[in-house]
This record gives structure tokens, C-alpha cells and sequence, in this order.
């Protein structure tokens, strides 16, 4: 499975849609039901995923599918 | 007026919510005054609530002139608004204007985001100590509610108030959800301290949650166990937040190694962290550990709270007071609600449990007077510091999979569904995720061939 597959299967796994619901209009104010619990289980599941430990910051910049690839990169995950 | 809020110097900042408008006690009360002129006398009212200035002003209004407000949460499922509204027949709804599932009904007037709505029903009759309609349950939708009287609800705020030593000075992170006791608690206390409330509907992994909490100066923090799990994952205790005073939970027990972490931190930076107990049907405070016996009395939930005498009854019927004990909690206070609703005719019941309440929880009580949770009568989980009642998910499931029978069980965090075959259990979780608002990944369905029902009620 290639880094797409993971970061997709995480989300779809978080949030339980589709991976046709995934892109840049999937996001923390227009997602049904993402909040803290969700985010928090996002922070995890990719941590676990890409076996790196996100910052504080980092977890609050995790609004959208888009903006979760740019948190990746800086920690040399490519997408 | 309620809280006394027309005695407080009208210049002094009451709420700040996340518009970041600053709200004066003298505002405020105008506001209030106006909400309860719109509104005729002992009116029933449905409040669809979210943390802003709107949801609270049509609260305070309420109380303010004798008007009923049943609070909910403004997300609750259509279905179970209506079912709701069906029931309990209110003459009013006060809801965000934004709502697009907005019901049949003519706009009476708006403010702040919220507007209320007059359904043009009539409501059933109310019994004169009848203020306040609070849901047993924060996630099921269950229409079953807990009576608060005007009493109880001003004995918590001043119970509250002197535990915590609440100043004018104090500014108050109110983050907990104002249709759940605790959340309503925080509002009151701090506004009948005439202190700041620093009111938001953010999530806590949202900026704008912290920039409040430090650009707004909070110096007192009310979570529950998973507030602080994201507060430490957030790196909060390393976080400089020079005007903190307090840390409290509430909320169920958070893992000892959390409270360790909340110990060590209060220590350190000369902080004080103080746990509480409480439930919706004692309007959500009832026990308190004075700050530092955290240190020793791990995972307590400490001494009754000021005004309030906490007992334990034990397997043979004997009631003691003090000394080393085991058995259900029970508290006696002013803040002791009514009593349930279950339909609109409760509505008219008066005290049933004239000051006294047996919990449902299951304590052991030290030679110090210390009090510690060891098990649940009462059949619910806590998720996330919601009340989830057991009865409510069976119920959701039967309805929705009629012929399936059904039996939740579970530890706090974790809801376990058997059911019966005829339902898919992807199906299942998928209809309590979308009913009740929950994280499928706390829901755990198992699929059996019956279920043995004798030991329900154990």
C-alpha cells in the first residue's frame, strides 16, 4: 500500500465515508460530526500509519484532507 | 433578578463568546429583561442550545421571569426534535436563526443569532416549582428529563461559587456544552460570582479554543476526563498560562495517571486541581476534594460540597455518616432536583425527593471522610463525559430493527450492543452512531443467538 492508500484508508476509517467523499472540500466545517473525538482519532491513526509523533500544533492545522498532506510532508511523508 | 445579575457593576464584562464581543453585566441584563417581556408568564419553552451569547441570554431570560426552558442540544436529530416537541408541547422554541430544519411555526423576535418561534401549541400545566428541564441523557436524545426548581439551580451557583472562592476577578474557560448539568453549572457560578465567562462552542482542537483560553486570560478550567487526556496530549501542562488559578473535573474518574500528571502539574506551578463529583439530578455538583488532598486521596471524589451532607448505605440498610464504610452514595442538599419527566403530565409533579438522593453509585469511604467511586447501580456509560443511558440505546435499536432484541452493556468509554440476528451489526452501529452522535470506534456491536435477560437488572 503506497502513502495515498494509508492516508486515504485512514480517513475513511475515522470518519466512515467513501473514498469519493475524499478531497479539498472535505473538511472540519463542512464534515458531519468532526470534532475533538474525530480529530484526536485522526492525530492517532496517522501517527500510527506513518509511525511519527505529530506536534501540537501540527494536530490543531489537521482541519482538512487537504491540510492533512501538508502536516505529513513536514515530516517527509510524501503523498 | 436570577443570579442576582442587576447587582453587579453593569460596566464589568459578564460573557465573552467566540464573536469575541465583550458583553456587560448591564447589557446583559437588558438583554434578559427584554427576552422575558417577549414571553407570557410560566410559558413552556424549548431552548436548542450551543455556546454562544444568543443560547445564553434566552436561558437566563427564561429563569429570569419564571419561563420553562427544556435545553437541548442544537444538533439533536430531526426526528427526535420533533418527537420531542409532539410530546412535551411547548409554546416556544428559541433556536440558532441559521437552522435550516427549522419547523413550521411564526417568528416572535431574534437576537444574537437566535430567534424564537411560537408553535402555536399549547402547553401542559406546570407545577409552580418547575424551572428548569435538563435531559438524563447528553447524546441519546432520550426525552426523559431531570425537574429542577429555581432553588436547586441557586444553590449551585452559590455551592459552586464558594468551593472554587469564584472573585469578579475570575474568567471562566466554558467550554462544556450548556445543555449538559456541568456546562450549565459553569455559566451559573461564575455569573452569580459576577466573574467573566469565557464562552465557547470550539473545539478543543481548534486555535480558536487556545487563543481564548490564553489571550482571554481564564483563570479557572472545568473539564471532564477527556478534556484533560486532550489538554495533555495539547501540551498543556508545559503551556505558560500565567493567569490559571484552578484545574476541576467532573465528569467520571479520569485514569490515574492523568490525575498523577494534573497533581504534578498544580504542584509545580502553584496551582490548585480540584476534582468534583456530581449528576444532573443533584444539578451537577455534590462532592468536592479540597486542593492539595489530591495528592494523597487519588482517584477521590473527596467531602460533600458546602451546604450539602454526603452518607452511605450499605448492603444491610445501615446508613452511616462517618468512619470506613462501602455501599450507595447518598446526598442531602438544597441543590436535590425534583424528580424525572418522563411525559408532560410529570410536569405538574411537585418534590419527590424532598432534598435527598440516592445516587446509583457504589462508594467506599475512608477513615477521613474521603469518598471513592468502586461501581454503578444505575445502568449507564460515561463516553466523553456524556451520560449515554443503556435503556435509551436498547430502545433506539428495537425501533429501528423491530424483532431484534437488544442488551448494551460496557465500561465507561466503551458501549457493548448484543443483538439478535435480523440486524446487521454494521447496520446497528451505523443507526446509533447517526441517533446519538457518538464515535463508532466506541461502539462495539456483537452479533448472539439470544440474550439471557435475568441478570439485567443484578
Amino acid at each position: 500500500m503506497d502513502n495515498r492508500d494509508k492516508y486515504n484508508a485512514v480517513f475513511r476509517d475515522v470518519f466512515m465515508v467513501d473514498d469519493a467523499a475524499l478531497g479539498d472540500t472535505f473538511e472540519k466545517d463542512s464534515v458531519d460530526g468532526w470534532d475533538s473525538v474525530r480529530q484526536l482519532a485522526l492525530t492517532a491513526a496517522l501517527e500510527d500509519s506513518f509511525d511519527i509523533l505529530l506536534d501540537a500544533e501540527d494536530i490543531l492545522e489537521l482541519s482538512s484532507y487537504s491540510k492533512g498532506k501538508e502536516v505529513l510532508r513536514k515530516y517527509g511523508v510524501e503523498l | 433578578m436570577f443570579l442576582d445579575l442587576d447587582k453587579k457593576p453593569s460596566d464589568a464584562p459578564a460573557v465573552i463568546d467566540d464573536s469575541l464581543e465583550i458583553l456587560t453585566y448591564g447589557r446583559l441584563c437588558s438583554l434578559v429583561e427584554d427576552f422575558g417581556r417577549r414571553l407570557p408568564d410560566r410559558s413552556l419553552i424549548i431552548i436548542l442550545a450551543s455556546n454562544t451569547v444568543g443560547s445564553m441570554v434566552g436561558y437566563l431570560g427564561c429563569m429570569a421571569s419564571g419561563v420553562v426552558p427544556i435545553i437541548v442540544n442544537k444538533d439533536t436529530e430531526c426526528g427526535q426534535l420533533s418527537h420531542m416537541v409532539r410530546l412535551y408541547r411547548p409554546e416556544y422554541l428559541w433556536m440558532p436563526e441559521a437552522d435550516t430544519n427549522m419547523p413550521e411555526g411564526q417568528r416572535v423576535f431574534s437576537a444574537y443569532g437566535y430567534v424564537l418561534v411560537s408553535t402555536g401549541l399549547t402547553a401542559p400545566d406546570l407545577h409552580p416549582d418547575l424551572a428548569l428541564l435538563l435531559p438524563t441523557s447528553g447524546s441519546t436524545g432520550s426525552p426523559k428529563m431531570v425537574r429542577h426548581s429555581l432553588r436547586n439551580v441557586q444553590a449551585n451557583a452559590r455551592n459552586v461559587s464558594e468551593l472554587f472562592g469564584i472573585s469578579p476577578q475570575d474568567r471562566a474557560m466554558a467550554f462544556l456544552p450548556m445543555y449538559y448539568t456541568m456546562g450549565l453549572s459553569v455559566i451559573t457560578s461564575h455569573l452569580y460570582s459576577g466573574a467573566t465567562v469565557l464562552l465557547t462552542g470550539r473545539s478543543m482542537l481548534d486555535k480558536a479554543f487556545w487563543a481564548m483560553l490564553r489571550d482571554g486570560g481564564a483563570t479557572i478550567l472545568t473539564g471532564v476526563p477527556y478534556s484533560f487526556e486532550i489538554l495533555q496530549r495539547m501540551g498543556f501542562f508545559r503551556m505558560d498560562l500565567p493567569a490559571l488559578r484552578i484545574i476541576t473535573q467532573g465528569g467520571g474518574r479520569m485514569s490515574d495517571s492523568l490525575w498523577h500528571n494534573c497533581v504534578e502539574y498544580a504542584l509545580r506551578t502553584g496551582r490548585q486541581f480540584i476534582a468534583t463529583y456530581g449528576q444532573t439530578e443533584g444539578t451537577a455538583r455534590m462532592a468536592w476534594l479540597p486542593w492539595p488532598m489530591a495528592v494523597q486521596k487519588v482517584g477521590s471524589i473527596g467531602i460533600a460540597e458546602p451546604g450539602g451532607q454526603l452518607s452511605v448505605l450499605d448492603d444491610s440498610g445501615v446508613e452511616t455518616f462517618e468512619g470506613e464504610a462501602a455501599g450507595e452514595l447518598v446526598f442531602r442538599g438544597e441543590n436535590v432536583t425534583l424528580g424525572y419527566a418522563v411525559g408532560p403530565k410529570d410536569f405538574m409533579k411537585g418534590d419527590e425527593r424532598g432534598g435527598v438522593l440516592h445516587t446509583g453509585d457504589i462508594v467506599r469511604r475512608d477513615a477521613d471522610g474521603c469518598h471513592f467511586i468502586i461501581g454503578r447501580r444505575t445502568r449507564f456509560l460515561k463516553i466523553y463525559g456524556l451520560r449515554i443511558a443503556l435503556d435509551e440505546v436498547e430502545h433506539i435499536v428495537q425501533n429501528a430493527f423491530p424483532g431484534t432484541d437488544c442488551l448494551c452493556s460496557g465500561v465507561d468509554g466503551h458501549l457493548v450492543v448484543h443483538v439478535t440476528d435480523g440486524a446487521e451489526p454494521e447496520n446497528v452501529r451505523k443507526v446509533i452512531v447517526d441517533k446519538t452522535g457518538l464515535f463508532h470506534k466506541n461502539i462495539e456491536v456483537v452479533q448472539v443467538e439470544s440474550i439471557e435477560r435475568t441478570k439485567q437488572y443484578g
